[in-house]
């Protein structure tokens, strides 16, 4: 477990970098000069005709799930890779009917056009 | 001490999920269950899912359901704070759930008081992780693939199913991506393309001189 003191000086360093250029602003920003009818968008004077959202595009989440199928597939990768001397070639057949398995998914996707832009 | 400040943060997370006002941020507040948990995980000697757990958990779990939050339109609308209309029912379920929570907390090895140490449990000693301590990835990989192969292989299907079908349901017909045709670009004479173009240029000024 001693391997991991990198990994922890880098978890509270990291946050440091982040928080510490994020909250320099604050004390010197002056706040009394917004108020909430200042930071409301503006149409002509006219209030809000409706809401500015437009219809969410579903091919946004098809690309979210086109990575998570990929990633469970790196990930079991992953134990593979380390004991190969022990698993005999029948380890590595059982991985390569995996990939193949998961290839057919993304021969699939390819053909069909899944992850093309217009 | 570690433990301790990681599992409360975790369990007031996980409160958090359900009493955010918003629910971009009850959606964002299991990043800090899971970012936890993988705390614990290390804890626990287990480094490899503690490192997959942020991967898989964080990265495709909670990625979608901030996706699934994104595409309905909620606004934040005010929210009818009527505890007491659910109290009966709900604290019917709360106390079955801690009901059934006693009986995994109070045996021997999870004490429910900070009662005293009692020597008598036997703590034994792995002599074989000192002469070669195997790593969490290699212990893995010895058996998954070799023997629990079945049960490795059926993910693969599940993965399958899941591509497939996302593709079937959110791709229409109207996304026409213009394609090439690779047999006839590789079968077009460039000569004519190009004298083609010419020729059709001196065709329509001559038949507009004509006209």
């Amino acid at each position: 477990m001693s391997e991991f003191a990198p990994t922890c000086i880098y978890l509270v360093i990291s946050p440091l970098v982040t928080l510490i250029p994020h909250s320099v602003p604050f004390p010197f920003a002056s706040n009394s000069l917004t108020y909430p009818e200042k930071l409301s968008s503006y149409e002509c004077g006219f209030d809000p005709f409706g809401d500015a959202r437009r219809r969410f595009d579903i091919r946004f989440y098809l690309v979210s799930i086109l990575f998570i199928i990929p990633d469970p597939e790196v990930t079991f990768s992953f134990p593979w890779a380390v004991p190969l001397n022990k698993i005999d070639p029948f380890g590595s057949w059982s991985t390569m009917a995996f990939l193949l398995i998961l290839t057919i998914g993304s021969l699939y996707e390819w053909k069909r056009g899944a992850s093309d832009r217009e | 001490m570690i433990l301790s400040v990681l599992s409360s943060l975790a369990l007031v997370s996980g409160l958090m999920v359900v009493r955010a006002k918003n629910p971009v941020h009850s959606v964002l507040f299991p990043i800090p269950v899971f970012r936890n948990i993988s705390g614990l995980l290390l804890l626990l000697g287990l480094d490899f899912f503690a490192m997959i757990f942020p991967v898989v958990h964080i990265g495709a779990i909670a990625v979608s359901f901030l996706f699934v939050v994104m595409m309905f339109h909620i606004q934040i609308a005010e929210i009818h704070e009527e505890v007491l209309r659910y109290l009966p029912v709900s604290g019917i379920i709360g106390l079955i759930f801690w009901w059934e929570m006693f009986f995994i907390l109070d045996n021997e090895s999870i004490p429910l008081l900070p009662t005293q140490r009692n020597t008598t449990s036997l703590r034994y000693m792995v002599y074989a992780r000192k002469v070669r301590s195997w790593t969490n990835l290699e212990t893995l990989g010895n058996l998954l693939y070799t023997y629990y192969s079945v049960r490795f292989l059926v993910p693969s299907l599940i993965l399958l199913v899941a591509m497939i079908g996302a593709i079937v349901l959110t791709m229409h017909r109207t996304t026409k991506v213009k394609r090439h045709d690779v047999f006839g670009r590789n079968a077009i004479d460039s000569r004519r393309t190009i004298m083609r173009g010419v020729t059709d240029l001196l065709k329509e000024s001559s038949l507009i001189l004509m006209s």
